[in-house]
């Protein structure tokens, strides 16, 4: 396994939001937790990323035990990030908001790794622009462009197709099929849009009040399992 | 009756830029650290009066050059300025009050501990003598240490312009200010940034003391005198660096023309009110510092 929680429980002040979660990835997979709104989804990200204010249980990436680890020191590890809501720096420029992710690697940073240019010709063209006045799509190129900045071993991806015009949650969702497929980025996907999780995952997890309800491969993600868990 | 003439004018402008340049040099680092870390240090007029004491012991004691003190007295304030940050002040972000009292103590602990090893009476440093003299400039005549202070001003503004802009270390200065959350998350120790941004803001404070310590006596209350208009420079400019620089030289050219139509204590007086009615229409000041502190 590649990203190992056992019995996870975090806290924001006092108020347990994630139950002892169990969760595995395989090197390589692609993992969609689903889920309705607030049942948790966000949290378990920011909790692998340690951006809780506490928490319980083990956190492990490659047999490396990450949890007394630091945010930054948890990202030098390999971990990609792309928030919900993508939270780019505005006042910098695209390059500077590339430029960013590259702290997390080894090697210090300094440089835009080829690959994230490769795959955005846009965000090449429009280095020097304020990163603050792209559209949401472009946005979120940024945010994966950044993301895989790191060089990473596991990519978490909070909602990156929210509030994206469909054509363009399309064309993402291929980005990140080609990730996860061809260059084998194992990545975490939280996602409200079924047919997305369906085209990208291997594997699910159902959320619901914290914990994880029920979990499997994604052929196993029925018509069923979606209305008992996730229509309101 | 007033007299204006060209000359007069240009004579006021001119010493409106010393006075800019000597608020902008007091008011630097000021601006770096609360920009940066929102913390509000009571002790920077200290480190400012730290400053000229290492230039005038460094001068007096080891004969060390005024324009190599100048540049010592940066590292010696700066590496003070770490031992504090490390030691207290890292324990208190995100406690605006608690740190305004705890820089607040740290300052009477550095009045006492000079007045403790040099005595009170007041300690000078000599500028080279070529300094002593004064240029012309049309009919304006003004020292040249004045105009060296004003050159300082700007090399200060273009090396921190630099630092910030175009290395890593400012863009990580810059991502922990904006959303410190997401620069943790790709690797940034904001910790660190904090404790390099404070180290820095005090060296720029020695450099500042190195050179008023030349243009008045040098006493252990001296750093009292500038923190005042350190603050209200940091403050009307809204903690941003540019806001800063266009705050000192607005302030610094009204300063001078109101002390040359009235005079020196009624200008000040007419300045104060001024930032007052200000802050009052804009509290942010004039260009904020922005970013989400988290």
């Amino acid at each position: 396994m590649l990203l190992k929680l056992n019995e996870v429980t975090s806290y924001y002040g006092k108020t347990p939001i994630l139950k002892d979660v169990d969760l595995d990835v395989p090197k390589g997979s692609c993992v969609c937790v689903l889920g309705r709104n607030g049942v948790g989804k966000t949290t378990l990200v920011r909790t692998i990323m340690g951006l809780v204010d506490r928490m319980t249980g083990t956190i492990s990436l490659a047999g490396e035990d990450l949890t007394d680890r630091r945010t930054d020191e948890r990202a030098k590890q390999g971990i990609g990030y792309i928030p919900q809501g993508r939270q780019i720096l505005g006042k910098f420029t695209v390059r500077e908001n590339i430029l960013l992710g590259g702290f997390a690697r080894k090697s210090g940073g300094g440089d835009i790794p080829e690959r994230c240019l490769e795959l955005f010709p846009y965000l090449r063209e429009n280095l020097g622009r304020r990163a603050g006045l792209l559209s949401g799509g472009q946005q979120q190129q940024l945010a994966i462009a950044r993301a895989l900045a790191v060089e990473p071993q596991i990519l978490l991806l909070d909602e990156p197709t929210e509030g994206i015009q469909p054509n363009i949650v399309a064309e993402i969702g291929e980005t990140l099929r080609m990730l996860n497929k061809d260059l084998g980025i194992t990545m975490i996907l939280t996602e409200q849009h079924i047919k997305v999780a369906r085209k990208l995952g291997d594997l699910f997890v159902m959320m619901d009040n914290g914990r994880v309800v029920e979990q499997g491969p994604i052929s196993e993600l029925t018509d069923d399992v979606v209305h008992r868990h996730m229509t309101v | 009756m007033l007299d204006i003439t060209f000359a007069s004018s240009i004579n006021a402008l001119i010493l409106g830029l010393s006075i800019a340049s000597i608020f902008l040099v007091a008011a630097l680092g000021l601006t770096i650290i609360y920009g940066t870390a929102g913390v509000i240090n009571m002790a920077h007029g200290e480190f400012i009066m730290l400053g000229a004491y290492a230039s005038f012991t460094m001068q007096n004691y080891l004969g060390v050059p005024f324009f190599l003190c100048i540049p010592l007295s940066f590292l010696v304030v700066a590496v003070i300025g770490l031992i504090i940050e490390r030691s207290l002040i890292q324990y208190l972000y995100n406690r605006p009050l608690d740190t305004l009292l705890a820089t607040w103590g740290v300052s009477l602990v550095l009045m006492q501990g000079v007045r403790l090893i040099f005595g009170s009476d007041p300690k000078y440093i000599q500028m080279p003598s070529f300094m002593s003299t004064n240029i012309a400039i049309g009919d304006v005549s003004i020292s040249l240490f004045r105009v060296f202070v004003f050159a300082v001003a700007i090399a200060l503004i273009g090396a921190v312009w630099w630092l910030f802009y175009r290395t890593d270390f400012g863009i990580k200065v810059r991502a922990v200010t904006q959303n410190k959350e997401m620069a943790a998350s790709f690797g940034i120790n904001s910790s660190r940034v904090y404790t390099m941004t404070f180290a820095l803001g005090a060296g720029l404070a020695g450099i500042a003391g190195s050179l008023f310590g030349v243009l008045n006596i040098v006493l252990p209350t001296m750093g009292m005198g500038y923190v005042v208009e350190a603050f209200l420079m940091v403050v009307t400019g809204g903690g941003s660096l540019l806001g800063t620089i266009i705050a000192s030289g607005v302030t610094g050219e009204a300063q001078s023309i109101f002390a040359f139509i009235f005079n020196d204590t009624f200008a000040r007086f007419l300045v104060f009110i001024l930032i007052v009615i200000f802050l009052r229409f804009r509290p942010q000041g004039l260009i904020s510092a922005g970013g989400v502190r988290r």
